[in-house]
């Protein structure tokens, strides 16, 4: 009995912990500002739909909103099918001393560098292309960044479908390419999907390149938007809250689309 | 049985045009990482020999900037914050996420629930996360100050203090990711082979004893993969400090990747700025690769 006891109230604690913040965030989107930081209300007493209508009609959210969309599409688009095929390659062939292992690896050591450090060049990169401030400029760094991850992530899910079912399509006189587009591809699709989906989870979210890449809201994403609502002197806590709530909603639905998959997406893979 | 594979593996190669497939299914991609990753990665090293003037290079200087960094009072202490942050977060997260794990280990209703709730923490943009707790510590609009005044007490002053600002980031980030450490945890509690608890239970043992002889040995491995690849993660941390106190108050919550930003963008050092990055990569790769050689000594014995 006193374990359950235990059990309830730890799981209550941990969801209170988890929820507060969030219920916070909601809740001051709901009030006017007025209400936010002289009258300190725990929850909206005349709650207002306003602060997110001026997101719209007045902070641009709808081109940041547009941005990210169009950003993170192209760029989880050209990484997938780029990705499906490098990893493909490495999970099934045998390459002259064993080049498709260390292509592999090399993949892997890319991905560990923290991306801030290559932030620099590829800003210089972006300048002498005249590409700073651009769909194209975010939309090239984006898919470098998440085909490293998807040929890690999708080798492994090549490696789980069994090499037998491709050699009966050849048998059965499909081409290389053809087993692998007509069976292997298709058997593969819930790992796409995965892997899909949690590329477009770091994606949208990213902030660091956006920041040095775009300037105004003609390429800025959703989280670089936001970012310009953080005044030096006055907080428009407003706003940013509102500007949190819209930030955040479209990555938990897909997040909890992929539970399954999650764990091995933000594990590179390390854990199943 | 090796040979044998080897053959299957050559016949599946096929021959003709097929001979070529996997070069042309390896070629885009790559081509796309050697631009866009490889060569800004060569030219970060080119940029970290030079002295920059107005954002154009002026000179050569060699090993100059490496040498430099290690007299630079800024750089040191931003160095000293990220390692006294990173060490701190990621050791909470572990135990935290250890102990929620165990504890979730039987399932119990409610337990599917607090699954998924966890993961909210983990996939919310950073940048929001750090708007949350921005709007937590606020001495006007935060929580903790209007819970403060609810309670008859006043405001809270958490950003404006040196040490509660860095408090209140590792607080952050243990929020943030403990979910994680939690999430890889449970996946490495649920594959142990059960036999080995049976054996102990039917001998008596405590669940102390049976956490220490067999749970914790086991879990070593998977352990030090969660903490290595949060250590990893952790330290390229940015987003959430530029938003949260942009390094302040003063330098109390400057990480190095704050830091090199500032170097390179607000004060347009920028060949200082690319040696301090190239520096802080070769640390990861460093930790990483031993991290990788302790984890294989583990498997052997």
């Amino acid at each position: 009995m006193s374990t359950r006891l235990a059990r309830i109230l730890t799981t209550i604690f941990v969801l209170a912990v988890v929820l507060l913040p969030i219920y916070w965030l909601v809740s001051t989107s709901l009030k006017s500002n007025r209400e936010i930081t002289q009258e300190g209300t725990l929850y909206p007493h005349v709650p207002t739909l306003d602060n997110y209508v001026r997101l719209f009609t007045e902070k641009q959210f709808g081109s940041y909103l547009t941005n990210s969309v169009v950003v993170t599409f192209f760029s989880v688009a050209i990484a997938l099918v780029f990705g499906a095929m490098g990893a493909y390659a490495i999970a099934r062939f045998r390459l002259p001393f064993a080049a498709e292992r260390k292509i592999g690896l090399f993949l892997l050591t890319l991905r560990i560098i923290p991306p801030v450090v290559i932030l620099i060049p590829v800003y210089l990169l972006m300048l002498s292309l005249g590409l700073l401030d651009s769909w194209l400029g975010l939309i090239a760094t984006y898919t470098a960044f998440n085909v490293t991850f998807c040929v890690w992530m999708m080798e492994s899910f090549f490696r789980e479908i069994p090499v037998d079912l491709e050699e009966a399509a050849m048998v059965d006189g499909d081409s290389r390419f053809g087993a692998f587009r007509r069976i292997t591809l298709p058997l593969a699709a819930p790992g796409l999907a995965a892997t899909a989906i949690f590329a477009v989870l770091v994606t949208f979210n990213e902030f660091l390149f956006a920041l040095a890449l775009t300037a105004t809201p003609r390429a800025m994403t959703m989280p670089r938007g936001t970012a310009t609502l953080i005044g030096r002197i006055d907080t428009d806590w407003a706003s940013m809250s509102a500007a949190g709530v819209i930030g955040a909603l479209p990555i938990v639905f897909f997040a909890l689309l992929v539970q399954r998959h999650l764990v091995r997406g933000l594990t590179m893979g390390a854990v199943k | 049985m090796q040979t044998g594979m080897q053959a299957r593996k050559y016949r599946l190669q096929g021959a003709g045009l097929d001979l070529a497939l996997p070069y042309l299914m390896l070629a885009p991609g790559l081509m796309v990482v050697l631009g866009v990753l490889v060569y800004p990665l060569w030219d970060g090293l080119r940029a970290s020999t030079r002295a920059y003037r107005y954002g154009s290079p002026v000179a050569d200087v060699g090993f100059h900037n490496y040498v430099q960094l290690w007299s630079d009072a800024q750089f040191l202490n931003s160095l000293w914050v990220t390692v006294k942050f990173v060490a701190l977060s990621v050791s909470i997260e572990a135990v935290l996420g250890f102990a929620l794990a165990l504890f979730c280990l039987h399932e119990f209703r409610g337990i599917r629930l607090l699954r998924t709730v966890l993961i909210i923490p983990m996939v919310i943009t950073p940048v929001v996360v750090a708007i949350l707790f921005r709007l937590i510590y606020a001495s006007d609009a935060g929580m903790l100050t209007a819970l403060s005044e609810a309670m008859g007490g006043g405001g809270v002053q958490i950003l404006g203090n040196p040490l509660n600002a860095f408090i209140g980031l590792v607080v952050l980030d243990v929020w943030e990711w403990t979910p994680l450490m939690f999430l890889i945890l449970l996946a490495g509690l649920q594959s142990l082979p059960h036999e080995p608890f049976e054996a102990a239970r039917v001998d008596g043992a405590g669940s102390w004893r049976v956490f220490a002889d067999l749970t914790f040995p086991m879990m070593r491995p998977v352990l030090a993969i969660a903490i290595v690849l949060r250590t990893i993660d952790a330290f390229g941390t940015f987003d959430q400090v530029f938003v949260l106190t942009r390094g302040g108050p003063g330098e109390a919550t400057r990480l190095i990747s704050i830091y090199g930003y500032d170097t390179a963008f607000k004060f347009q050092q920028t060949g200082y700025a690319a040696a301090l990055f190239v520096t802080i990569g070769l640390v990861v790769l460093a930790l990483a690769f031993s991290a990788i050689r302790l984890l294989r000594r583990i498997d052997a014995s």
